[in-house]
């Protein structure tokens, strides 16, 4: 949480976190640009510029797909959630890798022509209407575009301005890119070399990241499924029984207008805000009480549970909502209040209050 | 472990048993990452063994330019590396050819000097500024005309002779495509890479039914498999397919 902008809020973690990840990098274009090419007994080898286009390549695309896992991995099992924190310095570092590659592939295979570069690159194979064959540079290029898009308004001003919900709207062109990648690969190298190591990992990395989404939907549907949830009347839900929420932790339950509503238990009292997290949509149910504030598992952005505002100086403000408890039964009104509207707390000691 | 160790936020001290798991991921992706370099680099196909040969120093020879499909020479007085009765396609620098210069020389007797390109039977001359080193002699001689070999159905793929020939390591495929079409449109003579040999030839420089330079349908179909018939020619050790579009079949 910040007050002001800064380029990057450094902490121990993150510096851990990018060392880790710089090595990652380092370590696979290492290997495939200085220890390979002496491994190889091709005489004449692989002309160089070749062999940095392949590796930049493949090594933006494994980050692409590390970038797709950790998203689901840490829905599945929270332990994981430490690799989600820093994010956007993977996906920064991915925009850097995969511009490396269009560099490379530009600045040889596009060059030493009448034509310029750029006009060839766009104008040089235009056979769109056969498979075989198919520019798909074009696929890269829209990838790196988004990459592009997704690298330059990561920071939090960008957030702000654009607001959470187009932000997050914005950053889901992540999908987009990756089918994109993968499209480029497939009509690209894959054409060539139809049977390959790297086409069985491609086809290993697109399993892995759509099987780890279709779980995390299965997980996040698993834990907002509650048996009692149900309409009473108009406005008010029944979420779940008193007893299934854990001091200082909250159930979530998902509404049939859509809505997920965090049921906080905090000094034996309830409270129930709104699930989404005012930075980036950050799923509040899973965090905690700390020092009597909601924090976001995500980002550790806090909330006072009361009143859905963030403790002075920070000015994020979240939905509240008006909840009873019936028979043991969690009720919620459907009704959000606006953003950082006080509601008193519930004691759960007295039964069928409102 | 309970939620309470499982709880992070950056921070905030990170939970012990979270560091373990962190270090045992760093350490998954770590060799996840280099066993993918290291297969994917390793299963790299084999680009062939064609390469400028800058190690035969700059070779100057004589002989007749022939400018259509492509220009190349038959040499009638060779030097160190190639020699005399030999036929050469020409090539500028870059993905540049030796037009316009060389289409005012048609069928004349030059002197050319350039480096040698070299993949197998295929070879080039690149000249790299062919206003300076192609130049007309004084003792015009002849060519002898072609020799007809027959109409054939060719089954392979049509690629820029130069990188083909060892300006790109590979130079041919899909992924190299593009740079190909360039290649081909700026000038540079394309060849047939054929599955199988005609008459030993593997390599056969391509033309257009009509003799003259390939059409645009067919410089869409440079870098995959394609068949395509037409009338194959001896030019002196060269052998020239002049292929007609209309027998063009691509091939899955």
């Amino acid at each position: 949480m910040s007050v002001k902008y800064v380029p990057v809020q450094w902490n121990v973690f993150k510096f851990l976190y990018d060392f880790a990840l710089l090595v990652i990098i380092m370590g696979f274009l290492w290997v495939f640009v200085h220890i390979i090419p002496d491994q190889l007994t091709y005489d004449p080898s692989i002309t160089p510029q070749i062999q940095n286009m392949r590796a930049f390549g493949s090594c933006a695309f494994f980050l692409l797909t590390a970038i797709l896992v950790i998203g689901p991995l840490a829905r599945i099992d929270r332990r994981f959630l430490p690799l989600l924190y820093n994010r956007r310095h993977l996906g920064v570092l991915t925009c850097f890798v995969a511009f490396s590659h269009a560099s490379f592939v530009i600045r040889w295979y596009f060059v030493f022509s009448p034509t310029d570069r750029y006009v060839a690159l766009f104008g040089t194979n235009t056979a769109y209407n056969q498979l075989l064959g198919f520019p798909f540079e074009s696929f890269g290029i829209f990838a790196l575009l988004c990459l592009i898009i997704l690298a330059t308004t990561s920071h939090d001003f960008w957030l702000k301005f654009l607001t959470p919900r187009i932000w997050k709207s914005l950053h889901y062109l992540i999908y987009p890119a990756y089918a994109a990648v993968v499209a480029h690969i497939g009509l690209g190298t894959l054409q060539d070399q139809p049977v390959s190591i790297f086409g069985f990992l491609v086809v290993l990395c697109v399993a892995l990241v759509v099987g780890l989404h279709l779980m995390a939907r299965r997980c996040e549907l698993e834990t907002t499924d509650s048996s009692a949830l149900h309409r009473v009347d108009a406005y008010w839900h029944a979420l779940f029984p008193v007893q299934e929420i854990e001091e200082g932790y909250a159930r979530v339950a998902r509404i049939d207008t859509g809505d997920r509503i965090a049921v906080f238990l905090h000094n034996g009292k309830l409270s129930a805000i709104s699930n989404a997290c005012a930075h980036q949509n950050g799923p509040l149910g899973e965090g905690k009480i700390i020092d009597c504030f909601v924090t976001c598992p995500w980002h550790g952005f806090q909330y006072d549970v009361t009143n859905g505002r963030s403790p002075a100086p920070f000015t994020e403000k979240i939905a509240t909502y008006q909840i009873r408890v019936r028979e043991g039964i969690v009720e919620v009104d459907e009704r959000a209040n606006p953003p950082g509207t006080p509601v008193e707390p519930l004691n759960v000691e007295k039964e069928d209050s409102v | 472990m309970t939620k309470k160790e499982l709880f992070f936020i950056g921070y905030l001290p990170v939970p012990q048993k979270l560091w373990l798991l962190f270090i045992m991921t760093f350490l998954a992706f770590f060799a996840a990452f280099i066993f993918s370099a290291w297969a994917i680099g390793l299963s790299q196909n084999d680009p062939g063994d064609g390469r400028f040969r800058f190690d035969l120093g700059r070779q100057t020879v004589s002989g007749v330019l022939e400018t259509l499909p492509y220009p190349m020479i038959h040499v009638t007085e060779g030097s160190s590396a190639i020699d005399a009765g030999e036929t050469l396609m020409l090539s500028g620098a870059g993905k540049f050819g030796v037009e316009p210069h060389a289409s005012n020389l048609s069928s004349t007797s030059i002197s050319a000097t350039g480096i040698i390109l070299n993949r197998g039977t295929l070879r080039m001359l690149q000249i790299s500024n062919p206003r300076r080193n192609l130049s007309v002699v004084e003792n015009q001689q002849s060519i002898s005309d072609p020799l007809d070999l027959g109409r054939w159905r060719l089954v392979g793929e049509i690629c820029d002779g130069k990188c083909y020939a060892g300006a790109m390591r590979p130079g041919r495929g899909i992924a190299h495509k593009a740079c190909a079409e360039l290649c081909i449109e700026g000038g540079v003579p394309p060849v047939f890479v054929t599955t199988k040999p005609v008459q030993t030839h593997e390599y056969l420089l391509i033309g257009n039914a009509d003799g003259g330079p390939i059409s645009d349908t067919l410089l869409e179909k440079v870098g995959i498999y394609v068949s395509l018939e037409g009338r194959i020619e001896q030019r002196g050790s060269i052998a020239v397919f002049l292929a007609d579009e209309g027998s063009l079949e691509v091939f899955p």
